[in-house]
Formats: C-alpha cells, structure tokens, sequence
C-alpha cells in the first residue's frame, strides 16, 4: 500500500477482472481525492459500469487494490456493507421503488440503522422530516411527493434517485449516466445539482453527453477496453490523439 | 431289513466289477430292477448313488423320468419301466433304450414314488452323468450342479472329466467342481488349500456360500484359509456390486435425461417454467398405450414395432399440445415466469382430469416388446434389456438434441434468443415463432420420453407428477441454457441417488439428493454450467 | 411500543374484517349451542367444522400472501409449515389418548405399539404439555424457515428457482413423513383423537371453542400483518420485492428482511395447521404434498395478492366452490381448479380485491374526483 492511499477517498491499483475469458477490467488504476469530482468517459464496452461494479462490491477484482477512504479495502465487503461506508450508487437505468411514494423512496433511504426489527417499530423524527422537505427541494419535487415514483417521467426518476443518495448521506457518490434521456433544459439542471453536491462530497460521474461533461467543469478520465487511455481536462483529453482514434476509429 | 443289505452289497460288488467310468446296459439294469424291490426313499437314494457311481450317460433317461415322477414298476414281473399316462392306462417304454414296451392299465403297474430329497440326490446323480454328455454346455451344467452339491463320491468322475476336457472354459468349471468336493471330502490340508484358491478364483455368489459353509466346519489353518478366501470373494463382489448400482445409476439417469431435456431447453430458451412438462411425458406414454392397443386388435404380428411406431406419433401429440399450450395461454405471460408457472400448473391438472376422463383412474397395460423384454449376465451384473434400450435411446435423443440446436437454423435461432432474446428480436428472428418452436420442441421430447418410461413405470394419469421435482432439480443443478448440464447434471444425480439407497434406504436416499442439491445452490446458485458475465446479471 | 404498533396498522377495511372475525367468534357458538336444533338459525355442527377449517385456511394464504404478496417470494412449499405446525398439535392430541387407545398402552401411541417400539422416542417427550405443543407449533415451522430462509436468501436464490426448491423442500418431508420408523405414523398419520385440554374433541362445545379460536387467530393474523406492512418495514417489504438491488445499495440487507417475513409466515401457517388438525380430526404426510401447497397459491391469487382481505376472500371462495363441487360433480372439480388457474393469471392478475380496487378509482376518476394520492397496497406487478 502507498502512501497515496492514505490521503486519498478512492485508489485503485492494478484492477482486473475477467468474464469467461474476456477482460472487462485490464490493470486499471485510478486515484480520487476528497471532495473531487471527476468525470469518466469512455465508448462502450470500456469497464465504467464494471468499474463501478467493483467499487461497490457487486463484482470482485481477480487481482488488484481497491481502498476507499485511506484504509478500507473495499474487495473485503459486500454490497451492502460499502453502501454503510459511505460508498451511493446511481444506475445508469433509474431505479426506485416505482411501489412507494416520492417521500418513502427518501425515507428508506435516509442514513440511519438498516436492521429488519427495529423497522417494524420505527417513528418518523422531526430532524428525518425536516431532512426529507430539504431533499425534495433540492431535487425539486416537493409537489410531487405523494405521488408513486411510478408515476415519475424518466428525468424525475434519475432526480429522485440522486435524492436518495443524498438521503443516504455517502462520503462518495457513483453516479451513472444521470441525464440519460433527459431534456436540454433538465441536463442543466441536473449539471448544477451535481456540482452543489459536489461541494461537501465526492463524485464520480459516468457520461457520454460531451456538452454535459463541459459544463460540469472538473478533471476527466477516459476509459478503454477497461484501462485508462487519457487523463486531464476535458480539452486536453479531447484532443488526445488516442482517444480521437478510440472514438472516431482510424 | 437284511434283505435290502444283501441286494446293496451284491450292487456294489457288481459296479466295482463294472469299473468306475463303464458298466454295460445288464448291470444297469439289474440296478434298476432294484429299484422294484426298494422299500423307502433312503434305499432309492442309495441304488441312485450306484447308479451315478456308473458315470453312464445312458442312465440319464432313466434318472430323468424318476425326478419327474415318471418311473413305474411292472407288478407281474418287477421290471422297472417309463410310463406315460394315457386314458386308462400308460404307455410304457425303455429305461435306457426309450423303446415301446407295451402298455398297462392302472392297476397292473406302481409307481416309484419320490420326494424332494430324492429329487435333488437324482438331480445331482444327473449332473455327474451329463459330465460325459457330448454337448459342452450340458457338462458345463453337469460341473456346476456338482460344484453347488460338491458330492466327494464325484471325485472320480470329475478327475475323468477332467483329463478328457478340451474346452478351457468347461474345464475350468470342472476344476472348480472338484474342488467344490474336495472340501467336502476331508482331504489332505495341500489340497484343501488349493481348492480353497480354485474356488476363491471363481469369485461369485455361489463360491461365497460354499466358502462360509465350509468355514463354519472348518478349523485351524483351514479355517484361516477359507476366511481368506471369503475376503477375497467379497472383496470382488463388493466391486461387482458397485458396478451394478453404477449400472441402475445411470439407468436412473437415463430416466432423468429423457424427462429433463426437454424441460431444459424451454426453461434455458424462454425462462419458462412448465409445470405440464410431467403431462406431456404422461401424454406420450399414453399415446404407446393406444398405439399398442390398436395393434393388438387389428395386426398382432406387429407387436415388436409397436414402440417404434409410437414415437413419432407421441411426439407429434405431445408437440401439438404443448403448441396449443403455448399459443393459447404462455405467451400473454412472458416476463411473468411465476405467474406461467401456475398458469402450467393449471394445465397440468386439466390435463390429467382429461386422460383420467378418458382413459380411467387406474394403470393401463403397456406391453415389453419380445427385443425389450427379459435380461443377461455379464460378470455379475444383471441388466435388463429395457433398461438397456432405454439408456441407448435417452443417449440418442439427447444427440439428435444437441445436432438440431447446434448444426440448425432453428437451433442457431434459439441459442440466440437464449443469449440475448433483445438483440436476436432486433436482428430479424422472430421470436414469438422460436418460443412457440422451442415450447413445441421441448414438449415432443417430453412426449418420446414417455414412450420410454412406459415401458418401466404404471402408466396412469399420476405418471408426469413423480418426475416433474427430479427433472427440476436436474435442470437446476445442471445449469440453465446448457444441455451437457443436463446430461452431466441428470447422470450425476441418478448415481447419487443409487449409491446413497444402499445406505439410507430409497426414500432417505431420495431426500439427502435433495438437500446436497440444496447446499449446492448455495455455493452455485446458477448451477454446474452456468453462463457467466454481466449479461446474465441483467 | 406493541400496541402501538398494532394500532397503526388500522385502517377502515381492515377495521371491517376484525369487526367481522370477532363477532363470527362469539355468534357462531351461540346459535351453534344456544339456539334450538328445530331454529332456523341454529347454526349446525358440520357447517361450524368446514367454515372452522376454512378460516384456517385463510390464516395459511394470508401468511403466504406475507411472502408473496408483499415480497415476491412465491413459495410453493407453505404447506409444510401448515402441515408441522398440525403435526406437533397431532402430537400433542395423540398423548391425550393415553391407555384409550386400541392397544390400550399408557405410554405409546397405538402405530408404535404395532411397529414393536419398546418406548417413546426423544421427540414426542414434552408433547403431553399443551404449552409444551403450542410452543412446537410456533418453533418448528419457524426455525425450518429460519434455517432454509437463511440458506436461500444468502445466496440470492430468487424467482423460479426460489419456488422449485421450496417445492423440493415440501417434497422431501412428504417422503419423509410417510416412512414408518420416522415416528410419525407413517402413512396414516396422526388420527383417533380423544380430547384436547381435558375436552372431548367431538363435543359441540369444543367445536365452537375451536372455531372461535380460528376465528380470532385470523384476526390477530390481520392485525399483526396490517399492521406490519404498513410500518417503515413493510416498505422496506415491497422494496425488497420490487428493486432488491437498490436496496442493497442503500445499505439494507435485502435478506434479512425477506428472512423475517418468511419465518413470520412461517409460525403463521404453523398455528393454521394447528388449529386445522383438532377440527377435522386427523394429519398425515398427505399434507405435505406439493399440490396442496400450489393450491395455497391460487386462493391467495384469486383473492388478490399484495393485499390483506385478499388472500382471506380467495381462501373461503375458493374452499365453498371446492365443497360445492366435490359433492356436486366431483370429477369436474380438478378442471375447474386448473381453469382457475389459468383464468387468474390470464384475466384477473390483480385477483378479485386488486380488479375491485381498479374498478373504484376509475370510476372516482371518471366522477371527476382527485385520484386517490395513497400508495396504500401497492400491487404493481413486482420486478422479478
């Protein structure tokens, strides 16, 4: 272990991973400092979802570090062992209770205890309702919050989802595709949620909406054949020779 | 009874006279004509011991009709004669010669009564006369009567035999034999040792039993040496043994194949759980029910083709209704697996009602063709022909199987949708056509399955619902979307469970399957051959 | 903190049925016992013991429709709990037989007298206390589940697979159940009963006793499940069943919650079979079958899964059309159970209660009123 890992939120070192014989994760390394948000680019078929598979506890590394925090080794914990640690995951498809409420989808997932007993007997605090009105705001769906997450277009979908990860309060958010089919208008929005978030946390972003990327402003790795190719602003990376080829072809 | 004393005397007098191996037709039948005069079975039991001490296999027509009852005493002149009953009367012939020797009304003759000691004294007296027999196979049973009754008064005989024997395989059967008496005859300790070795050598039950008997008599050094014997004896049937269950083994597997393969490629292809798989099993061996009952009433004579002619007709019913199943209720219920499993589950009770309707509650006679019927040896294994058949047949579908999905269009088509039922509908398959294909497919497989299974199981409206758990865990130990999962999966279980009957019984046996299956799911949720990667997440 | 939480699982409906359950507990015996058998409304033995055993019954679908339901797991082997909890009362009534029975030996049930067994085997000590019995009735079925529940959701066993081992599970007690030496009757189970608490098991008065107290053991059941799905765990209930991996993701233990409401339902359909084996008077390892379990499932569809009236409707309808026709024409029964199956799941997923509640609020919405805001119920088709 460097001394690296110690300082820094996220450090991945040497990643790989393999699925019937192909490499979905090829000797990835990857550092993130607090309160950095970096965003991840990269054509299909790159790793980012992999990547973030194995962040998360869903996939395990065949070889390689992956630390979160200076000091947890995260290839050691399950899924919802790294969520408790303060690791949020977006999914690049929406995914909320679309059966509950707005307002429940937040409730389940404000921090707190996560045991199956002490749920039956759980009241609602004043500090989790005061909680639960700041998120809606922020997310913009105070209006909305009686309504089954059903019921939600898909834009307001990713936004409740990024609510609940605010809910969740993590140190670290994974955040996949979030403005998939989403408007001009909404795209912006969301752009700005993120960098408000960003202020207090840690954010990956995993995009491919170029106009999007820009204007969220940050440090941006581009992802190849799940190794990373290039490094930098978005300026610089873009005007990689590399990954010109990776995207255009020869 | 010192008459009888005399006339045993002057016999053996005559037999040593006569020589061990030859006695002429006059001798006898002097020890024939004895048999008038002998008063109880104790002295017809010695005359027929002089009689086998002869060795003549001319003895043995007389012998024969004594075990069966058919040998009588003229009373006017105490000659001993065969008869055969005719109305009134018998026909009388020849002991030795078989020649007409007039008849004779009821009262005129007696017969020589015997009882089942006798009856096995003259079967063993046989079994030293046929050892001169011309026919190999006739000795071969002669030394193996001997071997079982190890008579020490064959020694003899058996010692000529022996030095006249061309044919290793008889000989070596003789040998045994004479072992076999050997023990009996309390010989030196040399020779007994060997012939604990001869018998040792021959390795099966019969040579087992012998060994313990005579280590129950046995002392001392003997008795080590028969004991060690005996370990070796069933150290060699312990291995048979496990051959055999080996063998039921995988007929229970060849049992499972047929009834999971088809299940296998609707669940693997369309993630379709089909409750009325076990139906469409039931449906096919009731089709052979019809085939064969057609047949016996209009063209006996093609009984043997029966199962053949079946086939295709089972599958072809059992298609049709799975089609029918799948046009008319499945396919609203895609990506609702849970709700096709209870709506399958629906059918199969239709079904069933239907064919108990139809056919009756109870079992109906499904016949063996004369090529499926009876069983052979081999070593000490006993295999059955249907079993047999059944094993090359399940093997056989299971190749066509593997032939249709992997060298077809409709095989290439199905494996698509398998893998990515999106992409293949978007690459121009359709596939609404492919689950109907598949459905049918898998449903006709089913159907021939059951054309197999009536030919060991009750074929009775119950018949689908005692395999449809095992295909299930077949299929899910094995791996979904995989069809040497199967075949792995089904043979693996049907060992299994045959070598755990022994020790915990059928029923236990049955059950500790189903927990190991259990435990194993846990370790591998997707089963022996599981498709990995994130697709299959998704 | 109890009572509290049972009272927040009180709504109007749920208010209706209680009311229903508690006054059919206290008017059944009366016009069972106290009104004159040339009465009208004298209410006759044999109609207290069916509509005993099917309120029973209902308490086994609303313990499957918990796991169902509520959370997406489709057991197919719900009658085991139902059929170990009736064993361990089974038991417990065989001890009561005492030196009446046919062989008339103090100490040993009549089938192990005629197995030649010398003395009682560890497993029945203790049955001769009724306590003892009731708290078997309650353990047994729940630690199976417990232990099975553990196995299967650790290893995110779901869907299909989930119900076929489930069925395995039945299964293979079913075989178990019918060999002798298991003592446990072997084929013919448990039967001959004399008298329960020093009552004559026969006796009106105990019919009625024992139909009020089916009665009320499905009230506590509504109580209890109501009052459980509509708590913050009940959320976490439905979401188990609808985005597992969200949850996950969130931190829960997706497993940990399944596992309480599968070893919940469990003791629930362990205290149905209980109350099920005095009224009719016999168990044996029939109930284990895999069918009996599938039937289970189809009352609770029928009624409406994801709901609590539901799978209560589905079990008495489904029970009243089976008697009906069993003694009407009874070789027509299995093909109208299996159109039953295949009918609901075509044409009535949401089961009776689900396509009732569709009909209102379209007709609120069509009456211009505001669309019901609740997400009360919600029996969107789960994510499987």
């Amino acid at each position: 272990m460097s001394a690296k890992t110690t300082t820094s939120i996220l450090y991945l070192d040497g990643v790989s991973v393999s699925f019937d014989g192909f490499r979905a994760i090829n000797n990835l390394s990857l550092v993130l400092e607090p309160g950095e948000m970096r965003a991840i680019i990269g054509p299909n078929g790159a790793g980012k979802t992999t990547m973030m598979d194995i962040i998360t506890g869903k996939t395990r590394p065949d070889e390689g570090e992956v630390f979160f925090d200076g000091r947890v080794d995260l290839t050691k914990h399950d899924e919802s062992e790294i969520a408790m640690l303060g690791i949020g995951r977006k999914f690049q498809k929406p995914t909320v209770f679309e059966s509950h409420t707005v307002e429940d989808n937040l409730v389940l997932a404000l921090a707190g205890p996560r045991k199956a007993i002490p749920a039956l007997f759980h009241r609602q605090t004043k500090a989790e309702r005061e909680r639960i009105d700041e998120i809606l705001q922020t997310i913009r769906l105070t209006a909305r919050r009686d309504e089954l997450a059903a019921a939600l277009s898909h834009g307001q979908k990713q936004w409740l989802e990024i609510g609940m990860l605010l809910a969740q309060d993590p140190k670290l958010l994974l955040v996949d595709e979030p403005v998939a089919g989403m408007t001009d208008a909404e795209t912006e929005e969301t752009a700005r949620l993120l960098r408000e978030i960003a202020q207090t946390r840690s954010v990956i972003v995993v995009e491919h909406d170029m106009q999007f990327v820009r204007e969220l402003d940050v440090k941006v790795t581009c992802l190849h054949e799940g190794t990373v190719l290039a490094e930098g602003s978005l300026d610089q990376v873009s005007g990689d020779s590399r990954v010109i080829e990776v995207y255009l072809g020869r | 009874m010192p008459v009888l004393r005399i006339f045993r005397l002057i016999f053996i007098l005559i037999a040593v006279m006569a020589g061990p191996a030859r006695a002429d037709d006059a001798a006898l039948r002097t020890m024939l004509n004895g048999l008038a005069n002998a008063d109880g079975f104790a002295a017809i039991e010695k005359i027929v011991g002089d009689i086998a001490a002869t060795g003549d296999p001319k003895a043995e027509r007389a012998l024969g009709a004594l075990s069966s009852g058919d040998l009588y005493v003229r009373k006017a002149d105490k000659t001993v004669l065969i008869g055969k009953s005719k109305t009134g009367g018998y026909v009388l012939s020849d002991p030795l010669t078989g020649d007409v020797a007039g008849e004779a009304k009821r009262s005129e003759v007696e017969k020589i009564k015997v009882n089942n000691t006798l009856r096995r004294v003259v079967r063993e007296a046989l079994g030293g006369l046929t050892l001169a027999s011309v026919d190999p196979r006739a000795r071969l049973n002669a030394a193996e009567t001997i071997f079982k009754s190890g008579d020490p008064h064959a020694i003899p005989t058996l010692d000529a035999a022996i030095a006249r024997e061309t044919d290793p395989a008889v000989k070596e059967r003789l040998m045994e034999a004479r072992a076999s008496a050997t023990l009996k005859a309390q010989a030196p300790v040399a020779e007994t040792t060997a012939a604990l070795e001869t018998i040792a050598g021959r390795g099966d039950r019969e040579a087992l039993s012998l060994l313990k008997s005579y280590e129950a008599g046995a002392q001392g050094e003997l008795k080590d040496a028969a004991g060690a014997a005996i370990a070796k004896i069933e150290q060699t049937l312990a291995l048979w043994a496990a051959g055999q269950n080996v063998w039921y083994g995988i007929s229970l597997g060849s049992v499972l194949l047929l009834a999971a393969v088809g299940l296998a490629i609707t669940f693997g292809v369309m993630g379709v759980i089909n409750m009325a798989h076990g139906e469409m099993v039931m449906i096919g061996a009731y089709t052979t029910f019809v085939v064969q009952d057609l047949i016996r009433q209009y063209s006996p004579d093609l009984f043997d083709w029966s199962l053949p002619i079946a086939l295709p007709l089972a599958f072809l019913v059992s298609a049709g209704v799975g089609l029918i199943i799948e046009r008319g209720i499945i396919r609203f219920l895609y990506g609702r697996p849970l709700e096709t499993l209870l709506a399958t589950w629906g059918v199969s009770l239709v079904l069933q009602q239907t064919v108990r309707s139809l056919f009756g509650p109870t079992n109906r006679e499904v016949g063996n063709p004369s090529w499926m019927s009876g069983a052979f040896q081999l070593g000490e294994l006993t295999i059955t022909w249907n079993r047999l058949w059944i094993v090359v047949f399940a093997l056989i579908v299971f190749a066509l199987l593997l032939y249709v999905l992997n060298r077809t269009a409709l095989g290439l088509q199905m494996r698509a949708v398998t893998q990515n039922r999106r992409m293949a509908s978007s690459m121009g398959i359709r596939t609404p056509w492919i689950d109907a294909m598949t459905f049918a497919l898998g449903s006709g497989i089913a159907g021939i399955a059951g054309v197999a299974l009536s030919q060991i199981d009750n074929v009775s409206p119950d018949l689908g619902q005692g395999y449809i758990i095992d295909s299930f865990m077949v299929v899910v130990f094995g791996g979904v979307g995989n069809l040497w999962g199967t075949l792995v999966g089904a043979f693996t279980l049907g060992v299994l469970n045959k070598f755990l009957e022994p020790y915990a019984g059928a029923v236990l046996g049955k059950i500790a399957v189903l927990i190991l299956i259990i435990l194993f799911i846990q370790k591998r949720p997707r089963g022996l051959f599981a498709l990995k990667g994130r697709a299959v997440e998704a | 903190m109890i009572t509290r939480f049972l009272a927040g699982g009180l709504e109007r409906r749920i208010n209706i049925l209680l009311a229903i359950l508690v006054a059919a507990a206290v008017l059944v015996p009366v016009l069972h016992l106290a009104v004159p058998a040339s009465s009208p409304l004298h209410m006759p033995t044999y109609v207290v013991a069916l509509v005993g055993k099917y309120l029973t019954y209902a308490l086994l679908a609303l313990a499957l429709d918990l796991v169902w339901g509520f959370c997406g797991i489709l057991s197919l082997g719900h009658a085991a709990f139902f059929a170990l909890g009736g064993y361990a009362m089974g038991m417990y009534l065989m001890r009561q037989i005492g030196a009446r029975s046919v062989y008339g030996n103090p100490d040993l049930p009549d089938f192990m007298v005629f197995l030649n067994w010398k003395e009682l085997p560890w497993f029945w000590h203790g049955f001769d206390h009724f306590w003892f019995a009731m708290l078997m009735v309650m353990a047994v079925p729940g630690l199976l589940a417990f232990v099975f529940g553990w196995f299967a959701f650790r290893s995110r066993i779901t869907g299909v697979y989930l119900s076929i081992i489930t069925q395995a599970l039945t299964y293979a007690l079913m075989l178990a159940f019918f060999r002798n030496n298991m003592g446990f009757g072997g084929n013919n189970g448990l039967t001959d009963f004399k008298d329960i608490l020093g009552f004559n098991i026969q006796a009106d008065a105990t019919r009625s006793a024992l139909f009020a107290a089916s009665a009320l053991a499905l009230a506590l059941g509504v109580l209890v499940t109501s009052a459980l799905v509509r708590s913050k765990y009940g959320k976490l209930l439905i979401a188990a069943r609808d985005a597992e991996s969200r949850m996950r993701f969130l931190g829960y233990r997706p497993e940990n919650i399944k596992l309480f409401a599968f070893t919940l339902s469990a003791v629930m359909a362990g205290i149905a079979g209980a109350l099920y084996v005095p009224q009719v008077g016999i168990i044996n390892p029939g109930e284990f079958a895999p069918a009996n379990s599938i039937e289970v499932v189809v009352w609770t569809a029928v009624g409406g899964r994801g709901t609590i009236i539901g799978p209560i409707i589905g079990a008495l309808l489904v029970n009243g059309g089976k008697s009906w026709f069993t003694g009407a024409l009874p070789e027509l029964w299995l093909f109208a159970l299996g159109a039953l199956f295949i009918a609901t799941t075509l044409f009535l997923p949401k089961g009776i209660v689900g396509a009732w509640e569709e009909w209102w609020k379209q007709r609120r919405e069509r009456d211009g009123r505001a669309p019901m805001m609740s997400a009360r119920n919600p029996i969107e088709s789960p994510a499987e």
